[in-house]
């Protein structure tokens, strides 16, 4: 796997942990909401690999709800193993973000002022 | 939600799909479910999720392709990469009841064809000799041959799906591969010598094992859910 598309992928993780925090979502749902959120250049199918990724390693946990003749959704929830890991990607986030946006912004020139 | 209620369900839901819809997402079932040693209830559920997505997708005018790529096979090895394999204690269970009813098919077959020429048409001599050591040696082949059997099958399967072969191409691989495992099936226990005291049975008695040993297997299922 190329450098950039693993990058995405630990963002992508990032930021459906964050949206399942908010509340149980199943795929489909998690799909439109990172769509709205502007992520557009993610194909929507390459959630399912994460989804299942973060259930092995036990940050989400995955529930398939029986309805009446209505669609069965599998309803996804964090663990607090992925509060956990949640937590240390905005962290990380955090840490990363402001000097990778002040390289782009001057261009890569280290400011001596600073 | 048990296995085979989500198999069910996914049958019914799957006509929803358009026609060319449903032949890709078909061929990501066939190709998914036949890689080996992935746990059968996460296989089920992720292929639900793919399903429901690509029925709502539809619904807004999205093709398969715009949903899982232009490449569907490196898509589906993704998946199939990140489902975790299937416990252990299940898979023993799985493959312990497969070999017994495989042996209580065998049994009952010989048994009952062997005591019908005897009774019927006097050919052979209505007994089964054998020696308990040879025995043994030939029912492990026979388990090594439709393990190996399966895996090629499977395998096989996997390979034909994104690669339109020509079909009198399949076919002759089919045959060949068919005429393999029978042939050794056939040649196994007429190579095998005859090792220690041999036994000689009523050919009848293989045939009532094997028919009590097939019973005894499907009740079991029945109780523990060893297939389901």
């Amino acid at each position: 796997m190329s450098l950039r598309s693993q990058l995405l992928k630990g963002i992508l993780e990032g930021c459906i942990l964050a949206i399942i925090k908010q509340q149980p979502t199943y795929g489909y749902e998690l799909s439109v909401k990172l769509q709205g959120f502007g992520l557009t250049d993610v194909s929507e199918g390459s959630i399912y690999p994460i989804l299942l990724r973060l259930q092995k390693e036990q940050l989400i946990s995955g529930t398939l709800i029986k309805s009446e003749a209505g669609p069965k959704r599998k309803y996804y929830h964090l663990t607090n193993e992925g509060q956990k890991a949640l937590q240390e990607f905005i962290q990380h986030w955090n840490s990363i973000k402001p000097p990778v946006e002040k390289i782009i912004e001057k261009g890569g020139m280290i400011d001596e002022s600073e | 939600m048990k296995v085979n209620e989500i198999i069910e369900w996914n049958n019914k839901k799957r006509e929803e799909l358009t026609d060319e819809n449903k032949r890709i997402y078909e061929d990501m079932v066939v190709y998914i479910r036949a890689s080996s040693n992935k746990s059968e209830q996460q296989t089920e559920e992720v292929l639900l999720e793919l399903l429901e997505h690509l029925i709502h997708a539809q619904n807004e005018g999205k093709s398969a392709i715009e949903i899982f790529g232009a490449n569907i096979k490196a898509y589906c090895d993704e998946i199939i990469q990140e489902i975790p394999g299937e416990k252990q204690k299940k898979k023993i269970g799985f493959g312990v009841f497969l070999a017994l009813q495989y042996i209580a098919i065998i049994s009952f077959v010989t048994g009952f064809i062997g005591f019908g020429l005897h009774y019927f048409f006097e050919i052979g001599s209505g007994g089964f000799t054998f020696s308990l050591i040879s025995g043994i040696i030939i029912i492990a082949i026979y388990l090594l041959l439709l393990y190996l059997f399966i895996k090629v099958v499977m395998k096989w399967i996997q390979n034909s799906i994104f690669k339109k072969r020509k079909k009198w191409l399949e076919f002759l691989q089919l045959w060949i591969f068919c005429t393999l495992y029978f042939g050794l099936y056939y040649v196994t226990p007429k190579i095998i010598p005859t090792l220690g005291t041999t036994i000689t049975v009523p050919i009848l008695s293989i045939g009532l094992i094997g028919g009590a040993l097939y019973i005894g297997t499907f009740i079991v299922n029945k109780k523990v859910h060893i297939t389901k």
